[in-house]
């Protein structure tokens, strides 16, 4: 097929593009589907169920057939619509859902098992016997299913993201939006457009009419030449709003880059939008008319194929000489034949079922007749069947253009669930009356389908949402009004499609209601009407009104299926915003992170958070050597390790102690300065929460520490207590975390190491005991702070130094401590220090834990009232006697498995014997042999006894003894020393 | 979403954490332990209006008191906690 | 003076300054930084003869500069002062105020244009969800970058600081240069 005469493609511009490997040109202004047409290929694709051979059926986004994957390897993108994807040099299409090949597909025979796969077959079918379903049914279904495949490879492009906010969003650049955004710009107002397609104009790029007697795209050029002028104006073109979201929100992608031949930096931009006001001018989607054999390649959408005239100058017709025709229940399939007809295309006729059609020109015309049958190979349609009178008669016919009349779009008005509201008077579903809040819909969108009814609506549209005086004057345009009859389907023996893509019939449809289907939203689950990528939007409208037509309901009554985002289907890459791979999510590296770095350091993420694991040495194969090492480090020198991570927050006031007593189970009011206390922190339902310390620096200003994982959270909480709870406390909150480096400094050579880096401090028990804190100075002058506190049991300390000489002090702290067997550790050492010395940490504090079975009820103060304090003391959770104790493997080469629940040796392992269960566990060096932590019934008067670890669902079981769970030091002689 | 702040205006609801129903302000006296099982436990869940609080985290940490329609999500205003709980007390 | 040498919150000794056409990014080392909470009953100060600004607004001053941050709250600015006691500093200039040392909690990067607003706008609307009006010229605010707290100043028409948690200025830079680039390569 050549190219007709006239269009908006740049004939001077070839591209070369390839078809499932044959090669093709079209030129600069082509999708991929009017280039197809241009090169003569009717055949493009294959249907989801019956595998039947399938055309380019509409020239927009509502494509349900001609669905091909573009590009190769891990960029290839299964599923676009070819008739919105734009040509570019070098692009390469593959069509789907066949094998071997499009022209011959093997499992075209679904076809011939067609009444086999009626609607429900799957219901049907796959549900006896159940045992089939899993190892037969689903991995066959599954080998069936899908239409494009994944390449299954990670996606190499960037996506980019952004907010936009406006006055005012225009949806769509067609005469409403682009009169709106002319309107809204003229008067200063910050306006956003945006357009699905790449060239604006909208329906008046595939029309021939003129304004103020010139073509319309004189009209287009000098609009979007003054609104991309205008500072005022955003034009986004090649941008989808999917979604309309709460209170002036709305999504939408950019394809920055998939029109170019290569790779650009950014292929899709996530744009967030903002707007005060909104007015929706997307147009119609047209609709078809079924009849028997009405999926033939070559029948296509009538307003279609005038825009494939008009646009791109091509039609779907393998020579110039085969004949066309109309099927059409309105006056607008007239004006497709008229427009076919002046670039010399000849017409068969014009099939119209109105005994009244209107004649507009000088071609064949059927009045009172339609079009019911079609045939033809898998190269399309080759003869029609005109039935007139109760007479039938075949005729040679080529291409097919079916108008059953116009769709409001009215998908984005719908997204808050307001319910489009059909007219009888416009055979429409119009817009709801419950927009979304700021939204108004104009132009064919709003049932305005002529130019002049667009154009005066968008621009009333938008003099409204903006309170205006005065509207810009718009161009004269004809204004013929569409007149026509609904006309829903043909009847006939024959299968008429109603869902190309998902192949539902009106036998389907008649199926389902005999079978009792009769709301719409079970209609559409059992034959999976509007299921497809499509989501039905050539065939949810004439679906509606053929179960209308069954039931004996009106349309309304019938009722439409919601309507939710995407309006188009959206790639998973760019709402994800383009953060992959280690950016993912921010990372937080602590203040000694280059040096741990520099010693080889293994991390680990804990939370945002990348911490040391552990630092292996030469000579050592496995973490447990590196590990086991550093907690001996520990033990019997010194070891380092950076603890910057655990959540600290400023505490300031008149009313501090006071505010801190009412927030933590425990006393802290009374705390001198200068001293640390551990605290407990209660969830309101008296359930543990935190733990941490609270250090007093002066009569009016404490700091509390948090645990990694909940410093956010505490401190929410905090400021959740102060001004929802106690706004007349004098006090104040600022979190710390990062402000300071801070380094456990733990082992018997502790205070040795820190006796040469403070400046003349006195670290001797009778002045800085277990449990005080200082401001002072380290290193010739540096502020910092000093706590003589322990996680690990040993005589230690945490110092914490400004930030920003954390790498620095860690350095100095290792260089300084070589004769005292300076070591640094990490988490792993870590947390077998702690769990030797019996301290709860994330694991002890899960949320389903209390005070009393960490065996610190008593911290619980009686004396004042604080979160939770009440509600500890409830019934049920005072009648708890789980408790925590020590466990030690009975034959200490034994791990045993953290999550283990507990047993009685000998009683069975189900729930209503479940004696409790294990939260940590590690091989401790100071024990020699594999120890836990766990909760366990009745645990304080179990000392001694052998119980059973097990985990069923590994077949796992461990003899342990039950200990106490201070494995470590039980006196704390080590810590007071 | 978007929350209209009262000091800092329209700000979009992802610099906001939700906790949920205001009374969540007004624990009822510490020696009525039922009332405290109730507060704690038991939310009403109306079709329709309710206050509720929002942490502006994001933002200036503030907690705030928001009237949302649940039907529609409408938001008919939101107050800072604090205030709500100074006029309360007096 | 401490014998210890301070890292950048990047984590060299050296700040890290990188130029991406008309913008350039620039980790700001020296910034002191202090936190001013009103203690109750107490009147707003004026620390070194600033006006403390009100709701989404900052001052300029010739020693020091101010951030609204929440009710009765403040992010007092001192440029040069990275290593200074800066709550010793401000303490006589604030009296009745909780004041806490936030020097080494942030990382500041600042955004300078060469080609006026525009180029910034353009960053602006990439990076942040606010209403442009919400950063306009001696407005600022916290907000959430790429999932991560910063405070954001507009100074001037052609600079934009960035303030994000030390420990993620890895992670802060990489948001703002790849957008930055990005922006670059788009012109």
């Amino acid at each position: 097929m050549t190219r007709l005469d006239g269009g908006h493609v740049d004939r001077t511009r070839a591209l070369r593009f390839t078809f499932d490997g044959k090669r093709y040109t079209g030129h600069s202004g082509d999708t991929l589907a009017s280039a197809l047409m241009a090169n003569g290929v009717r055949l493009v694709g294959r249907s989801f169920k019956y595998h039947r051979p399938r055309g380019i059926f509409s020239a927009g986004s509502e494509e349900p057939n001609a669905l091909v994957t573009i590009g190769t390897g891990a960029r290839a993108e299964p599923n676009s619509r070819a008739t919105v994807v734009e040509l570019h040099e070098g692009l390469a299409a593959t069509s789907q859902n066949r094998w071997p090949s499009l022209g011959f597909d093997a499992l075209q025979v679904n076809d011939l098992l067609s009444p086999f796969f009626a609607a429900g077959f799957y219901y049907k079918t796959f549900m006896q016997p159940a045992e089939f379903w899993e190892k037969l049914y689903e991995p066959m279904i599954r080998r069936a299913a899908g239409l494009g495949k994944l390449s299954m490879l990670p996606d190499p492009d960037a996506y980019g993201r952004g907010f936009l906010h406006c006055d005012l969003l225009v949806i769509g650049a067609g005469p409403a939006g682009l009169a709106a955004s002319l309107t809204a710009a003229r008067a200063g107002a910050e306006v956003v457009l945006a357009d699905e397609d790449f060239a604006l104009g909208g329906r008046l790029l595939a029309e021939t009419h003129t304004l103020d007697d010139d073509d319309a795209t004189a009209w287009i050029a000098a609009t979007e030449a003054e609104l991309r002028s205008l500072p005022n104006v955003r034009v986004l073109s090649r941008t989808t709003v999917f979604g309309t979201y709460d209170h002036g929100v709305f999504g939408a992608v950019e394809r920055v880059g998939d029109h170019l031949p290569r790779p650009q930096t950014v292929r899709q931009t996530l744009w967030r939008i903002t707007a005060k006001r909104s007015i929706l001018a997307a147009g119609a989607i047209e609709r078809h008319i079924p009849f028997a054999g009405n999926d033939r390649p070559g029948i296509l959408l009538g307003g279609a194929l005038r825009a494939y005239a008009n646009r791109w100058s091509v039609t779907p017709q393998a020579s110039e000489t085969d004949r066309v025709a109309i099927f059409t229940s309105t006056d607008d399939g007239h004006r497709t034949a008229l427009d076919l007809m002046a670039k010399g295309v000849p017409i068969l006729a014009v099939i119209d079922p109105r005994e009244d059609a209107p004649r507009l020109g000088n071609y064949p015309l059927r009045k009172g007749a339609v079009v019911s049958g079609a045939k033809g190979g898998r190269k399309g349609l080759s003869s029609i069947e005109i039935t007139e009178g109760g007479r039938s008669d075949w005729f040679e016919c080529a291409v097919l253009g079916v108008s059953g009349g116009w769709n409001p779009n009215v998908h984005l008005a719908s997204h808050h669930r307001g319910r489009p509201e059909w007219s009888e008077a416009d055979a429409q579903f119009l817009p709801p009356s419950e927009l979304p809040p700021g939204m108004s819909v104009a132009g064919a969108a709003a049932g305005q389908g002529s130019t002049h009814g667009a154009l005066a609506s968008g621009a009333e549209a938008a003099k409204a949402a903006l309170g205006l005086d005065t509207l810009p004057e718009l161009p004269r345009a004809e204004d013929a009004p569409s007149r026509g009859m609904a006309l829903w389907h043909v009847p006939g023996r024959g299968r008429a499609w109603v869902d190309f893509q998902n192949d539902v019939t009106v036998k389907d449809i008649a199926l389902a209601h005999k079978e009792n289907m009769r709301s719409v939203e079970h209609l559409k689950r059992w034959t999976t009407l509007g299921m497809a990528t499509d989501q039905g939007k050539t065939a949810n409208v004439t679906a509606l009104a053929v179960m209308a037509e069954l039931t004996g309901k009106t349309i309304p009554q019938t009722g439409t299926t919601v309507f939710r985002p995407p309006y188009t289907p959206v790639a998973l890459g760019v709402l994800g915003g383009g953060d992959t791979g280690a950016h993912f999510r921010p990372r937080r590296l602590t203040p000694t992170h280059p040096w741990a770095k520099a010693q080889g350091a293994e991390f680990v993420e804990v939370g945002q958070w990348m911490r040391a694991q552990y630092f292996p040495q030469e000579g050592e194969t496995h973490w447990r050597e590196s590990v086991d090492r550093e907690v001996l480090a520990v033990r019997s020198g010194v070891g380092l390790c950076d603890v910057t991570t655990l959540g600290k927050i400023d505490v300031q006031g008149k009313d501090a102690g006071e505010f801190l007593n009412r927030v933590y189970a425990n006393m802290m009011g009374t705390l001198k300065v200068g001293r640390v206390r551990y605290g407990l922190m209660l969830r309101a339902d008296g359930f543990l929460y935190d733990d941490g310390t609270c250090a007093r620096m002066a009569e009016d200003h404490y700091v509390v520490t948090t645990t990694t994982a909940n410093a956010g959270l505490v401190y929410r909480q905090m400021e959740f207590a102060r001004q929802c709870l106690w706004p007349d406390l004098d006090v104040q909150l600022i979190s710390t975390t990062d402000a300071w480096a801070q380094i456990a400094v733990a082992g018997p050579n502790s205070r040795a190491l820190l006796e040469r880096v403070v400046d003349g401090f006195d670290l001797s028990t009778e002045s800085f005991p277990f449990m005080a804190c200082a401001d002072l100075t380290v290193c010739d002058g540096l502020r910092a702070r000093l706590f003589r506190i322990s996680f690990s049991g040993e005589h230690a300390y945490e110092i914490a130094v400004p930030a920003r000489f954390g790498n620095a002090m860690m350095d100095r702290l290792m260089s300084l401590g070589q004769d005292l067997g300076a070591t640094p550790y990490g988490t792993e050492a870590l947390a077998v220090l702690r769990i030797e010395k019996g301290h709860a940490a994330g694991a002890e504090l899960n949320g389903q834990t209390t005070a009393q079975m960490l065996g610190l009820g008593r911290m619980i103060s009686r004396k004042k009232d604080s979160i939770g304090a009440v509600l500890s003391r409830r019934e049920g959770l005072e009648a708890d006697t789980r408790r925590l104790v020590g466990l030690q493997s009975v034959d200490p080469s034994q791990k045993i498995p953290a999550g283990a629940h507990l047993f009685t040796a000998g009683e069975a392992r189900d729930l209503n014997t479940d004696q409790g269960w294990v939260t940590s566990a590690c091989w401790s060096p100071h024990v020699e042999g594999h120890i836990a932590l766990g909760f366990l019934a009745g645990g304080d008067g179990r000392m001694g006894e052998e119980v059973i670890a097990a985990n069923p669902l590994e077949g796992q079981e461990v003899a342990v003894r039950v200990v106490s769970a201070h494995f470590f030091d039980p006196e704390g002689d080590r810590l007071r020393a | 979403m978007l929350i209209p702040h009262p000091l800092l205006g329209l700000r979009d609801a992802q610099e906001f954490t939700y906790l949920g129903d205001a009374s969540l302000m007004s624990p009822p006296p510490s020696d009525d332990p039922e009332a405290l099982e109730r507060h704690v436990h038991l939310r009403d869940n109306p079709a329709g209006l309710l206050r509720e609080l929002w942490f502006h985290e994001q933002g200036d940490r503030s907690w705030l008191v928001v009237t949302r329609d649940t039907r529609t999500h409408e938001i008919l205003g939101a107050e800072l906690a604090t205030d709500i709980r100074r006029e309360g007390a007096r | 003076m401490p014998d210890l040498s301070p890292l950048c919150a990047l984590g060299a000794f050296d700040s890290r300054s990188e130029r991406f056409g008309a913008l350039r990014l620039t980790e700001v080392p020296d910034l002191g930084l202090v936190s001013i909470a009103l203690r109750k009953g107490a009147e707003a100060p004026a620390p070194f003869g600033l006006a403390l600004p009100g709701p989404g607004a900052w001052a300029e001053g010739a020693t020091a500069s101010a951030l609204w941050t929440g009710p009765g709250q403040w992010l007092l600015e001192l440029p040069g002062q990275g290593a200074a006691d800066v709550v010793g500093l401000v303490a006589p200039e604030a009296p009745g105020c909780s004041l806490t040392e936030q020097t080494d909690g942030w990382a500041c990067i600042e955004i300078t244009s060469t080609a006026g607003a525009a180029p910034l706008e353009a960053l602006r609307e990439r990076l942040v969800n606010l209403a442009p009006g919400t950063l306009a010229p001696g407005h600022g605010t916290r907000t959430i970058l790429h999932h991560m707290s910063v405070l954001v100043i507009r100074r001037a028409p052609d600079r934009l600081a960035v303030l994000g948690m030390r420990s993620a200025a890895d992670s802060l830079w990489h948001a703002l240069s790849e957008t930055a680039a990005r922006l670059e390569t788009q012109e």
